[in-house]
């Protein structure tokens, strides 16, 4: 700041300085705003109680606050529905990432003037609600479905196949619900990369493949840590997919913590559970995150 | 106790409109509206579900349609069996507050005609949101119909006002077992309206044989076709009723038992869900825990699906009727839920709905198709055999979610 005021003296420079940082303090307070009333008080929320405890009519007492809660989230009952949250969330994000990046990768590279009109059709099926679209899943997966009709009619299989309520279902429908998690941040970062750099590759006799591993992927790394994080923490949270089309086959963490909010209507001990989930899920983030900088200051 | 047990019965004239309308899977409106909202979805779009829903809630959808009786009918016949005890002037108004869709055609005109008060009748279609307006006397409501399960904790509380029984003459008409029901002994402050039962449907065609015990939910011919609720207290009911235990037990070993019998079969089950219906309607389910008021719902689109009670007993719940602790018009409350227990109208209630009512001076004038159906009115050995699910205190109701947890995760 100081430097910069050298180079341009003058109280008029001042005063066009003091009304830009005024001008871009206004601009972040929306910003601001929206997260402190959606994110921070929500969360305080929940905090708060976490540290209460429920009556015998399921109110919330918070007199006195206790830990009491907390001692209980670490209960090794939880210990395979944790293994078997991250187990589906880490297949959806490789999965979405298998198929999504080829996605990307060519909408950015042939797309052409219909690239707009083909990211336009990635977010399409945002337009229909999130609900209609997983039960319709379930009407193509179904023992009587669309899939297992088909596969009769022509005769590959006599019995029908096993699909709704398997560990392949949960994954499907949720590869299916967040794969445009996964192309955005992955289009953007391979848009933004120079064609010439792999062309230079090429020139300096790199096959194709070696050119995608040595050039290409290093510099859409960002994008696709971006992308993992997008699609891995949403598939974390959701309970709704595990529900409707795992049918309690699997059970999730965030399920756990629905049930006990709900069924059990438990609220401090379901605020304690979630509270912890959101931490363990902020550090994760921010350990990616910090490897992300890394990458793109570092080198 | 838990949010689900109360499902059962929700599925009022509304659902199955509005189920029918959504998509060929059905699901009842409580657990739709719980995952849009859960789910963070579009209230609009909620919205504009539940005006389709109430838009096609005629009353050619609902259930049952047996014919209600017509209005005139109820109103011109005396009722027989209130004693003519010295009755107190009711206050001129009366402020009721049921569910959409809940009662039968004519009972208010007529309670009208023979008292001189004027009900002011509104509707709610979503309990949970009812309970939130009722507060904690009544808001101004002088009745309203709150769930069997919830009665402790509102009596607990001071929400609900200590029934005068010397009002209610017609309590004489209660079959006795539900004189004196588990969530509200002596019907202190609580009147049962309507009940339903938990069972298990099963689809004619895939079955061997007429399942009459909870065991063919355990039966490895069925492995991969069968489902369980997604309900602890329900599933873990059945499974102790299975093992002669109380639905209710606060005995850890009996509950250890349970969850014991349970992860036995874990590996056949294809679905722990609350939405059977979706679930035998799409072919996967052969066999599943059912709330019998789901059953209508089912035989519109598979009429090979059947209904039946364990031989071993079954889990019933039911709605009640209760005057809050504000109620400005307590006499004419009072005379409003002794005209709810007279034998017509009871029945023409129990036509209208679907349900049957715990009334047994009513019997005579319920439709045949209700009496006769097994999923509504259930033969007398099984009724003898059925519990209500209790609202656990928070340590029980611990013992029980750990295990369910342990035993789902695992």
């Amino acid at each position: 700041m100081t430097s910069t005021a050298i180079d341009s003296p003058g109280a008029a420079g001042l005063r066009e300085r003091a009304g830009d940082r005024l001008r871009n303090a206004l601009l972040v307070l929306p910003g601001i705003g929206w997260l402190l009333l959606f994110f921070v008080v929500p969360l305080a929320f929940i905090v708060v109680i976490s540290l209460g405890r429920r009556d015998e009519l399921h109110r919330i007492v918070l007199d006195p606050l206790t830990l009491e809660n907390y001692a209980q989230v670490f209960n090794p009952i939880f210990l395979p529905t944790i293994v078997q949250s991250l187990y589906l969330a880490t297949a959806t994000t490789v999965v979405s990432l298998a198929i999504g990046f080829p996605i990307a990768y060519w909408i950015s590279r042939y797309g052409g003037h219909r690239k707009t009109l083909l990211l336009v059709l990635v977010m399409l099926p945002f337009w229909t609600s999130w609900l209609i679209r997983t039960y319709s899943w379930m009407i193509v997966l179904r023992d009587n479905g669309v899939v297992n009709q088909a596969l009769q009619a022509v005769g590959l299989t006599q019995e029908p196949l096993i699909l709704l309520y398997t560990d392949f279902s949960v994954i499907l429908g949720m590869v299916y619900g967040f794969l445009p998690f996964t192309i955005l941040p992955l289009f953007v970062s391979i848009d933004r990369l120079d064609p010439n750099l792999i062309a230079a590759a090429r020139d300096l006799y790199a096959d194709g493949r070696q050119a995608f591993l040595h050039v290409t992927l290093p510099l859409v790394r960002p994008g696709l840590i971006a992308a993992a994080l997008l699609t891995f923490i949403p598939a974390m949270g959701d309970f709704v997919t595990p529900d409707i089309l795992g049918g309690g086959q699997v059970t999730t963490i965030a399920k756990v913590i629905q049930e006990r909010f709900l069924d059990g209507r438990d609220w401090p001990y379901g605020s304690a559970l979630g509270f912890v989930l959101t931490i363990l899920t902020l550090l994760g983030t921010l350990v990616a995150l910090r490897t992300l900088r890394r990458e793109v200051v570092g080198e | 106790m838990t949010g689900d047990s109360r499902t059962p019965g929700r599925e009022t004239p509304f659902d199955l409109a509005l189920g029918k309308r959504l998509t060929e899977a059905q699901w009842t409106r409580r657990e739709f509206m719980a995952r849009v909202a859960a789910f963070g979805l579009t209230a609009a779009l909620t919205q504009l579900l539940v005006a389709c829903g109430q838009a096609g809630a005629s009353p050619s959808a609902a259930p049952a349609t047996a014919t209600p009786a017509p209005a005139g009918t109820i109103a011109a016949v005396a009722t027989p069996t209130a004693a003519p005890t010295p009755i107190p002037d009711p206050e001129p108004e009366l402020n009721v507050y049921n569910w959409l869709d809940y009662i039968g055609d004519g009972v208010i005109e007529s309670f009208e005609e023979k008292y001189p008060v004027k009900v002011n009748y509104e509707l709610f279609d979503d309990i949970y949101a009812a309970y939130e307006k009722l507060g904690d006397d009544g808001n101004g409501y002088d009745v309203s119909f709150p769930i069997g399960v919830d009665v402790p904790s509102f009596r607990e509380a001071g929400t609900l006002l200590k029934l005068d029984q010397s009002l209610i003459p017609n309590l004489a008409n209660l079959g006795p077992e539900w004189s004196n029901p588990g969530y509200d002994p002596g019907n202190q402050y609580s009147v049962p309206y309507v009940w339903w039962t938990t069972g298990i449907g099963y689809d004619t065609t895939r079955l061997e044989e007429v399942p009459t015990s909870s065991n063919v939910l355990w039966d490895p011919r069925y492995r991969n076709h069968i489902s369980l609720m997604d309900d602890y207290q329900e599933t873990m009911g059945l499974t102790l009723i299975q093992k002669g235990f109380s639905a209710n037990t606060t005995d850890p070993a009996e509950l250890d038992q349970a969850i014991a019998r349970l992860t036995e079969g874990k590996p056949i089950v294809r679905t722990w869900t609350n939405d059977t219906i979706s679930a035998m309607t799409g072919g996967d389910i052969w066999v599943g825990m059912i709330w019998g008021s789901d059953l209508y719902q089912i035989s519109l689109e598979n009429e090979n699906i059947a209904y039946f009670i364990p031989q071993e007993g079954g889990v019933r719940g039911s709605d009640t009727m209760a005057i809050y602790s504000g109620a400005e018009h307590p006499i004419a409350a009072h005379l409003f839920i002794n005209h709810m227990l007279d034998a017509q109208v009871s029945a023409a209630n129990t036509n209208f709905i679907g349900y049957m009512g715990p009334n047994l001076a009513a019997q005579e004038f319920i439709d045949e198709a209700i009496l006769n159906d097994p999923a509504v009115n259930p033969d007398k050995a099984i009724l003898d055999k059925l519990e209500e699910l209790l609202d656990l205190p928070n340590d029980v109701d611990k013992l029980y979610l750990d295990r369910w947890q342990a035993y789902r995760a695992g």
